[in-house]
């Protein structure tokens, strides 16, 4: 079973993906913050991370950055959930080694689904 | 003759010779007196006669000339024709003075004109007593006149004088009071004459530039040019033909708005005044503003996606069975909330306008495809409206250097503006076409119009149409304004024509690079 770690501070959008994803059969953890995020990637080596950008304490280019020099993190794929869909925050994102993003706005959950299908497979 | 008396023989001839004397003594009398009678005729200046009382007795050509009157006319009459009033003051001073000499006196002539003259007297006497007085006038009013003009002329140059003098004042004043409103003034002002040299700078320009008058007064653009806190601004300078409200940020805290104009005296340009007004505090707010709109719709986001999100799992049934009538609420939720989605997009759009965050990443497109995508996102709707849509394609294609997201956006504000103001059965022509070297875009629909009165505030922010408001509540009033933003970003223009209750049209075009290149062959 693929393991996926969603970090996002917005509780409604957490516990949606979290039920929507393990509906379709995934294992989920949370975290509700950058620190928590990496503490949680460490212990629990998920496939993929779905990654907020704006958070308290350490956000989603921190995360990334960290991501980087961390040997055992930095293969992890990350999908960016973004606020605002601005080109040049998009292109941070893939700067630092994003799969790909989705904007919270324009995107369906199922759509979320489809694009983690398409990194890691069910 | 004692000599002879002796000589009776002589008396006859003595006789003879007496009588002959008095015959010569006559003929010289009658000569003098014919002298004196012509002399008295001859001479220009009027001289008559007068009996001791006043009474004229005799009175020269000259006399007859000035007074308009005949010798005979004159002869017998009293002075008072000549003199009025003055008349016994004249003879009264005769009778006292043995000579009058050049006293003034008013003469008036047969029509009773006035002539100023210039009176001279002599008694005539006869063995002690007077008999008569010969009297001379002098004309003064030709010598008058010119006194009088000398007087005027004088006059007028003293007035000319203190005029002048009045002027200096004056323009000392003006100059005065000029320099007093530059010193004081809350603007910064340079003053550069034709030469572009800085002839005057103010002290408010010298706290913006925390320099003194004399370290750059008289210098040329050249010279200011290294001095280092000026460097901004005269680098503004050298590179724009003209400055209006350019914004210079000299440092932190202090934002200045550049405008120059011209200096003219009498239509010609003597020189260029630059005017910095401190924008810092407008600025700042301007940027809160953004700031906080910003923010603001950021923060309406994060909850407007946990509805959405919320709402699309209900529907698709991943929170469980719901009823058909549940479902057909939450649909309509869904769609409300799609909609405060796009105003807020709207709003962030924008702020980023604003803050002049709003990239544009151009690349090559068919422009005719690109239309085509956004009217098919309206397929539905121009059904249900049962809207006479109709497309009018290129006669070639056209490909234009746009942001593919920005284009979109600016075209389906557009298209949509046309369905949302058209009535069902209403239509709606989009059409696009070359016109020399630009694209043309056009929307026409048969719409509501709009109100004549309010056309010129319709790219404004939160413009709508009074009309529209009253038909649909729908609409953020910042469509039109982002979609101007878009197009001229691309350096494109765009307009409209519009009348109420007939219908509008917009119109944009995008310059076109192959044949912009196309024409610059032909030369």
């Amino acid at each position: 079973m693929k393991k996926i770690l969603i970090v996002e501070d917005e509780e409604i959008l957490l516990h949606l993906l979290q039920k929507k994803l393990s509906q379709e059969g995934y294992q989920v953890g949370i975290a509700r913050d950058g620190l928590e995020g990496l503490q949680k990637m460490r212990e629990e080596k998920p496939d993929l991370v779905l990654l907020d950008i704006v958070m308290p304490r350490m956000g989603g280019f921190e995360v990334m950055e960290e991501m980087r020099k961390d040997k055992e993190l930095k293969d992890i794929c990350v999908i960016v959930i973004s606020n605002s869909g601005q080109p040049v925050e998009l292109d941070q994102a893939q700067r630092l080694g994003a799969k790909d993003w989705l904007i919270k706005t324009e995107f369906d959950p199922q759509e979320v689904i489809e694009k983690v299908k398409k990194q890691i497979g069910k | 003759m004692f000599l002879s008396a002796g000589k009776t023989s002589s008396v006859p001839s003595k006789m003879a010779i007496a009588t002959k004397k008095i015959k010569e003594l006559l003929e010289d009398l009658a000569y003098l007196e014919s002298y004196a009678q012509d002399l008295f005729s001859f001479l220009p200046l009027p001289i008559f006669y007068l009996s001791p009382r006043g009474v004229i007795l005799e009175a020269n050509p000259a006399t007859e000339k000035i007074s308009g009157l005949k010798s005979y006319e004159l002869v017998g009459e009293s002075i008072e024709i000549f003199f009025g009033k003055k008349t016994q003051e004249i003879l009264d001073l005769l009778k006292k003075e043995k000579l009058i000499e050049a006293k003034e006196y008013t003469f008036f002539d047969k029509k009773k004109r006035p002539i100023p003259v210039s009176l001279f007297a002599q008694p005539r006497k006869r063995e002690r007593e007077t008999v008569g007085y010969f009297v001379g006038i002098y004309d003064l009013s030709q010598i008058k006149k010119v006194e009088e003009e000398l007087k005027k002329a004088q006059l007028a140059l003293l007035n000319m004088l203190e005029d002048t003098e009045q002027a200096r004042k004056r323009a000392e004043e003006e100059k005065e009071k000029t320099l007093a409103i530059i010193s004081n003034f809350s603007d910064g002002l340079l003053f550069f004459d034709q030469q572009k040299r800085l002839i005057l700078i103010n002290p408010q320009a010298q706290k913006f530039f925390d320099l003194s008058a004399r370290e750059v007064e008289g210098k040329s653009l050249e010279q200011l040019l290294k001095i280092e806190k000026l460097k901004p601004l005269i680098e503004l300078l050298k590179k724009e033909e003209e400055v209006y409200r350019q914004e210079l940020t000299l440092r932190e805290n202090l934002i200045l708005e550049a405008t120059s104009l011209p200096i003219l005296r009498e239509r010609k340009k003597i020189g260029e005044l630059l005017i910095l007004h401190d924008v810092t505090r407008e600025k700042r707010i301007e940027r809160m503003k953004t700031e906080f709109v910003s923010i603001a719709a950021h923060q309406l986001r994060t909850p407007l996606s946990a509805i959405k999100w919320t709402l699309r799992m209900f529907l698709d049934g991943d929170l469980g069975e719901i009823t058909e009538e549940q479902r057909e609420f939450l649909a309509k939720t869904y769609k409300s909330n799609e909609r405060m989605i796009i105003l807020i997009n709207d709003l962030l759009n924008v702020t980023r306008i604003e803050e002049g965050r709003y990239l544009y990443r151009p690349v090559f497109v068919n422009f005719l495809d690109l239309v085509q995508s956004v009217i098919n996102l309206f397929k539905e709707e121009i059904k249900n409206k049962k809207i006479q849509f109709k497309l009018i394609k290129p006669k070639k294609i056209l490909r234009v250097k746009v942001d593919q997201e920005k284009m979109r956006v600016a075209i389906q504000n557009l298209i949509d503006n046309a369905l949302r103001y058209t009535l069902p059965g209403g239509k709606v022509t989009v059409e696009i076409k070359c016109a020399k070297m630009e694209l043309e875009f056009s929307v026409k629909d048969s719409g509501v119009g709009i109100p004549q009165d309010q056309q010129d505030r319709v790219f404004t922010k939160f413009f709508r149409g009074a009309n529209v408001i009253r038909m649909e509540t729908e609409g953020s009033g910042l469509g039109l304004f982002i979609t101007k933003n878009i197009i001229e970003a691309h350096r494109g223009r765009i307009w409209f024509k519009s009348k109420e209750n007939v219908g509008s049209t917009f119109y944009f075009t995008l310059p076109l690079k192959e044949e912009f290149e196309e024409f610059l062959r032909k030369f």
